[in-house]
């Protein structure tokens, strides 16, 4: 246990003559997410003479006042760890920090009572475990008193030292407290942020964490980086704590307002403590978010493409496919055993379909069926041999890419990387192309394409995953951490616990929406809202508060896999950057704009003015403050010595987008990759673009076009005007697809707030939708994402209107359009 | 540095050749992202005589975000909320007119300017502004009446800016020993 236990017993007096007191510990390092440590603290003398105090429970402040007396000389090293008692059998010990201290550096072991109180920094073992927080002992050489006892007995009033039985944690850190900026209290002296730590606050955290356990288990009510320079948490003000769920934010006016988590919403107005009204009414806004989340679709479901009891007319082209596939290709008729759940129906006509009944899907292809390519032989041979291959031993196709049937069902093959058509199997060595079908974006056949895949197959079995209600996020991640991707492949059962029912959807839909509502939960450090609105969802930063963050992104990012391979949708919407990442797509300045439309426009004004002369006085560097600690880094290896210049500004803006974006998040989004593509291969979701990647992982909502049309403003049109009036019918023919991509194009993302359109918010507070006269009637219109905006030329035509509309529409440059 | 850099660079410039009428020094040395100045008010304004604290906070982002300028001295004034917060409506500040070109000085100065020529038709306080267009006997009787009460003897920081009273508020003068980067300006006049 101890690092020198060599050290020889010689010259130690025959009795003991030296009484430590182990009194507290402040402000330790909070190791899990879920739970408080219950720490205790081991004493050693030279490695000997263990004294072991009792276990204080799930606190981060635990306070022992016990006393123990040692044998010592002057020489001895007394060395005090703490450990989690709830750890204490696995690896690491549950270790939360150790002091060292040689007795004659402190104290003089002379006859006279002496007496010394030391607060000490605990400090890392070897195994290099990040620890944090302050230990609190007495030595004294008064061995005449009794000992302290645990606080369990009594003790003589007499006998302690009230000044220190007080907690009074203020006065432990007293001496870092005032030279630092309030948020820096967040840092330990490693730097490293001590979560459950509260800013500035005159209480015991852990009577804090108490109060806000009932509703929120891990809630720390610290750790939120968003004010930094306030001395009040952003989940507090001067008249106290807001209630749970809701936070303080200030406009650019410095006007504040409240946001409250639980509903999305905002208001002026200051909650008033834990109405009952309110919490009715968050309960009636969730009842609704609840009902819109069940309400999202996808094409494919809709039109049951693959579902002959719902699609008798499609049943003919169906048929022709299955013949006229031989033209290109061979389906050879399935033989053997049908793989497990698979069942093998007929329609009345008495044409062969496909139950599966692991996902509760039907088909036609029959699942046993080797697909036949031919293929001309290969340079080698010149006599035209023609070679059969299953398309099975071809592996999958390329990243990007979907094969797809013509409506006389040829096989022709679409790149949605470049966008473009060949009859060529891009596997086999390629021959010239004709009259190939013209690149269409078609989400509904991506999505067939999608599912097909061996890859996204339901695997036999079951997968059962059992949670409270209450403790969602954290039983899910014990239970789907716990799991593997093969198992989480197979049939999801959820079962919430305390209730009866079996899960035949209605529960596993359940579980996403209230998942998604806590795992996304800002209150977690692990995801925040975006500058740009109070709804889309980037990746925190500083989510390195939270010492488990990168387990926790990999645990979402699989959730967000499962939930795709599972056809269930999140209540949940990120920037459009994160989608582009997701996909591997760079990003590029109009990203920027859903991410922090200031930083954007301030950016894109550098590229578009001189700033010759050095008027910006930047360098190819930027600072990064991470919990009060202001850092430089470079954006090239020296940046921060190279200026910025009319000519490199191009450059230097580009990297301040990577950076603004994707590097102070790489690591954690690396993580939630890896725990995505557990259940997704990158190959199969390339397919998508990122809006479309976007309706996948939250669905295609309902889109009350009257709602919207009532709650949207016009400048420089009235809603009578005749450009007006086609934009509304054309809106109102396109199917929720389109409308989610035009919500997308406008507004940022294919999120409607839970109370309607009235309720849309823009980058500075709530925006309605706005329809602004501007632009060519030859150009496309355009939109200012930040502003809810969409510029629209005075188109003549309701076709020429629907023409550049779509074109804008499809358009996917980036989610902020410029 | 990136911001910092800019910032010092400005800070100096603002402290050796001070915008006129304003004073700039920095309450907490090791803090360049928040600046402290004293505005005289300009001659032959109500506002003559007075003399007005204004807090300038600068975000990390600086200079691709817009500083923050609010009154610490209360003010009877069209473009500034009427309350201890002092909230400025400047229309170079806000965010969709900011330029990463302009500079601190220009800021103060446009804010000296706003007491030598309120904007009523841009108010954050709209009966001042209609009392300042309708009624100037009456405006000019006001202001003058809160230069007296609030803008007179010593500037006072604390409780102002948009974020609670900081650790340092509650002493008046501080920040003016020079320090090692030099050129720290006296505090006050």
């Amino acid at each position: 246990m101890s690092m020198s236990s060599s050290r020889m017993d010689a010259g130690l007096p025959a009795q003991p003559n030296l009484r430590v007191t182990i009194i507290a510990a402040d402000g330790l390092y909070k190791r899990d997410v879920f739970r408080f440590p219950d720490p205790f603290a081991v004493a050693t003398i030279n490695g000997e003479q263990t004294k072991t105090t009792t276990v204080s429970k799930r606190t981060l402040n635990p306070y022992w006042n016990e006393s123990f007396d040692f044998k010592v000389n002057e020489d001895s090293i007394l060395a005090v760890q703490v450990f989690d008692q709830k750890k204490f059998k696995k690896k690491d010990q549950g270790f939360l920090g150790v002091i060292n201290i040689r007795i004659g550096d402190v104290i003089e072991l002379t006859p006279e009572a002496d007496d010394q109180m030391l607060t000490r920094d605990l400090k890392k073992s070897t195994d290099n475990l990040v620890v944090h927080g302050k230990l609190i002992i007495n030595l004294s050489t008064n061995l005449t008193v009794p000992t302290r006892m645990p606080p369990s007995s009594t003790l003589p009033s007499g006998n302690s030292r009230p000044s220190l039985l007080s907690p009074q944690p203020s006065a432990l850190s007293n001496g870092d407290r005032a030279s630092e900026r309030p948020s820096s209290a967040m840092s330990g002296p490693n730097g490293t942020p001590a979560v459950g730590q509260t800013m500035n606050l005159p209480h015991r955290p852990a009577s804090l964490v108490s109060t806000q356990s009932a509703t929120s288990p891990t809630v720390n009510g610290s750790g939120h980086p968003h004010h930094p320079s306030s001395t009040l948490s952003p989940f507090e003000d001067a008249l106290g704590r807001l209630p749970a769920g809701w936070e303080r934010r200030e406009d650019n006016l410095g006007r504040t307002y409240y946001v409250d988590h639980n509903t999305r919403t905002t208001s002026w107005n200051r909650p008033t403590g834990t109405g009952a009204a309110e919490t009715r009414n968050a309960e009636a806004t969730t009842q609704a978010e609840r009902q819109r989340h069940q309400n999202r679709t996808l094409p494919e479901d809709r039109t049951g493409a693959n579902s002959p009891t719902l699609l008798a007319q499609q049943a003919a082209t169906q048929a022709a496919s299955a013949s006229t596939m031989l033209h290109t290709g061979t389906t050879a008729p399935g033989t053997g055993e049908l793989p497990p759940g698979w069942e093998q129906r007929f329609t009345p006509e008495g044409r062969p379909y496909f139950v599966d009944h692991n996902t509760r899907t039907t088909t036609w292809v029959d699942p046993r069926r080797q697909q036949f390519i031919r293929m001309y032989g290969p340079q080698s041979s010149s006599n035209g041999t023609i070679q059969q291959q299953p398309v099975s031993q071809l592996g999958p196709l390329p990243s990007g890419w979907e094969m797809r049937l013509t409506n006389t069902a040829r096989v022709y093959f679409v790149d949605h990387n470049t966008k473009t058509t060949t009859w060529d199997d891009p596997r086999l060595p390629s021959s010239l192309d004709q009259n190939v079908p013209q690149y269409k974006r078609d989400f509904r056949r991506k999505l067939i394409y999608f599912r097909s895949q061996p890859a996204m197959r339901i695997l036999s079995g079951q997968c059962h995953i059992k949670v409270r209600r209450s403790h969602i996020f954290e039983d899910s991640f014990a239970e789907i951490s716990r799991l593997s991707a093969t198992d989480l492949k197979k049939r999801l059962m959820i079962k919430f616990d305390g209730e009866d029912g079996l899960d035949y959807g209605g529960l596993s839909r359940e579980f996403f929406f209230l998942l998604s509502h806590e795992m996304f939960n800002p209150f977690y450090c692990l995801f925040e809202y975006s500058a740009h609105d109070n709804y889309t969802l980037q990746i925190n930063p500083h989510s390195g508060i939270n010492p488990e963050h990168l387990n926790y992104f990999k645990f979402i990012g699989r959730v967000v896999g499962l939930a795709i391979f599972h056809r269930r949708f999140l209540d949940a919407f990120f920037i459009g950057a994160l989608y582009k990442m997701m996909l591997g797509k760079p990003v590029v300045l109009a990203d920027m704009e859903g991410v922090d439309a200031d930083f954007h426009r301030s950016l894109k004004w550098m590229l578009e003015n001189d700033i010759s002369g050095g008027i910006l006085e930047q360098t190819f560097s930027t600072e990064d403050e991470r919990f009060g600690v202001v850092t430089v880094e470079d954006l090239i290896p020296n940046g921060r010595n190279i200026e910025v210049t009319n000519e490199n500004k191009k450059e230097y803006v580009d990297l301040m987008v990577k950076w603004r974006i994707e590097k102070r998040v790489a690591e954690q989004f690396a993580a939630f990759k890896s725990g995505f593509e557990e259940l997704i291969p990158q190959d199969l979701i390339n397919v998508f673009d990122e809006r479309e990647l976007e309706l996948l992982i939250g669905g295609i909502a309902e889109i009350d076009v009257d709602d919207w049309k009532k709650h949207t403003d016009y400048r420089g049109y009235t809603e009578s005007d005749e450009v007006i009036q086609f934009f509304w019918q054309t809106v109102r023919s396109w199917d929720g697809e389109q409308k989610s991509r035009l919500l997308q194009f406008t507004t940022g993302t294919s999120r409607i707030p839970v109370n309607g359109f009235k309720d849309l918010q823009g980058s500075d507070g709530p925006r309605r939708f706005t329809i602004e006269k501007a632009g060519e009637i030859t150009n496309l219109p355009k939109a200012h994402t930040c502003f809810n905006r969409l510029d629209l030329p005075p188109y003549k035509t309701l076709e020429m209107l629907q023409q550049k509309l779509t074109i804008a529409v499809e358009e996917t440059m980036g989610f902020g359009q410029e | 540095m990136a911001s910092q850099k800019r910032i010092a660079k400005e800070l100096a410039e603002c402290t050796s050749s001070p915008p006129p009428g304003i004073t700039v020094f920095l309450p907490n040395d090791s803090d360049v992202h928040r600046w402290h100045a004293v505005l005289e008010g300009p001659e032959g304004t109500v506002y003559q005589g007075g003399r007005f604290g204004l807090v300038v906070t600068l975000p990390a982002e600086y200079p691709f975000k817009a500083p923050t300028v609010t009154f610490a001295t209360r003010i009877y004034h069209p473009n500034v909320t009427n309350d201890s917060l002092g909230n400025i409506c400047l229309g170079l500040l806000k965010p969709e007119n900011w330029k990463p070109s302009t500079r601190l000085a220009s800021v103060l100065e446009a804010v000296r300017g706003l007491l030598v020529e309120p904007l009523p038709e841009d108010p954050l306080e709209a009966r001042i502004a209609d009392e300042f267009r309708n009624d100037r006997r009456e405006f000019d009787k006001n202001a003058r009446g809160y230069v007296q009460r609030y803008a007179k003897g010593p500037v006072k920081f604390e409780g102002s800016g948009t974020a609670p009273a900081p650790a340092e508020a509650g002493d008046n003068k501080k920040g003016s020993s020079g320090s090692g980067s030099g050129n720290t300006g006296t505090s006050g006049s």
